[in-house]
């Protein structure tokens, strides 16, 4: 079903659950994804899809229909992450390095990882950047989308974006040239 | 020479896994979430109020009833006091005043200063006998 589609029936009392769940069954796993890949461990990816789903479920009266949704999903997706990580560090009054070594630990030890040595090393040296230069790496890499759409959810500009991505490639590399 | 590792080296792979099934229950998670969400929405405020104050209520009961009885024996103490008091002849409270009664110091030297002979009286003495007393042990010659 087209986004035109279902913003159409939730916005109509009597076919708004079916529309909502819908809506999550299309984009369920783009958002947990796109999260998983920021906080690595799944029960804490599943808290923040979760969250992230009742938010849109408030909002989305309130949702221009100029706007592109999945856009817009990306968003409130990208912000429950960042508000996570940065409380996590206000909580534990953790440095940059010490959440890093946090998110490592549960890459090398969680059961829900899977993947040779060289790919491991690529999420260490992904998990190595700061959380916004990772954000924009794996929106990128991962995703693969386009730096205008990137700008319309980051609310950065094109060229800042792709200076964040080169900077975030090149020391990814420099990482992965290390023994 | 060892081959210098690029990003573009390594194939695009997820690495991460979900449980079984994840995906198949998450929808029915959120939707029950949504539903408890609106019903608390729909509920009249009323409901709502009265909720804590229904959890509230037996604690509250059991303190109004500690209260009560609290007042209600203060109530009574002081009527069962007079009633026991007034069943008593005039001989028997002078008996039970004679057998407690306590001097202070303070309050005999008050009684001295003021009347000789009470202070005489109030000793179940005659003023002779305990002039006699005196003299007989010499108390007048002792400094205090």
């Amino acid at each position: 079903m087209e986004d035109k589609e279902l913003l159409e029936k939730f916005s109509q009392p009597e076919s708004r659950n079916l529309a909502f769940n819908q809506l999550v069954r299309k984009y369920q796993q783009k958002v947990y994804w796109h999260i998983r890949k920021m906080v690595i461990d799944h029960d804490d990816a599943d808290d923040l899809t979760q969250e992230v789903f009742i938010k849109i479920w408030k909002n989305l009266e309130n949702f221009r229909k100029d706007a592109q949704l999945y856009t817009w999903i990306y968003r409130i997706a990208t912000n429950e992450c960042l508000s996570f990580l940065s409380s996590k560090k206000r909580k534990f009054f953790l440095p940059i390095h010490d959440i890093t070594s946090e998110l490592t630990e549960k890459l090398v030890s969680s059961p829900d990882i899977a993947g040779d040595e060289v790919q491991l090393k690529l999420q260490k040296a992904i998990l190595r950047l700061p959380d916004k230069q990772r954000l924009v790496f794996n929106m990128k890499y991962f995703d693969e989308l386009k730096y205008e759409e990137m700008s319309e959810i980051l609310g950065t500009s094109v060229g800042a974006l792709k200076a964040s991505y080169h900077i975030a490639a090149k020391k990814i590399e420099e990482y992965l040239q290390q023994d | 020479m060892k081959k210098e590792l690029r990003i573009s080296d390594i194939p695009k792979h997820n690495v991460h896994r979900v449980p079984e099934g994840y995906f198949d229950r998450l929808p029915m998670r959120i939707m029950e979430r949504t539903a408890a969400r609106e019903h608390i929405a729909s509920t009249p405020w009323q409901a709502r109020l009265w909720r804590p104050v229904r959890y509230a209520m037996a604690p509250l009961l059991l303190l109004l009833l500690f209260a009560g009885t609290f007042l209600f024996s203060m109530q009574q103490a002081p009527q069962q006091e007079k009633l026991t008091v007034a069943t008593l002849s005039d001989q028997e409270i002078m008996n039970y005043l004679n057998a407690y009664a306590q001097m202070e110091t303070a309050d005999l030297e008050e009684y001295l200063a003021a009347d000789q002979e009470l202070a005489a009286d109030f000793l179940n003495v005659s003023p002779t006998a305990a002039e006699e007393e005196l003299l007989y042990y010499k108390l007048d010659d002792l400094d205090y």
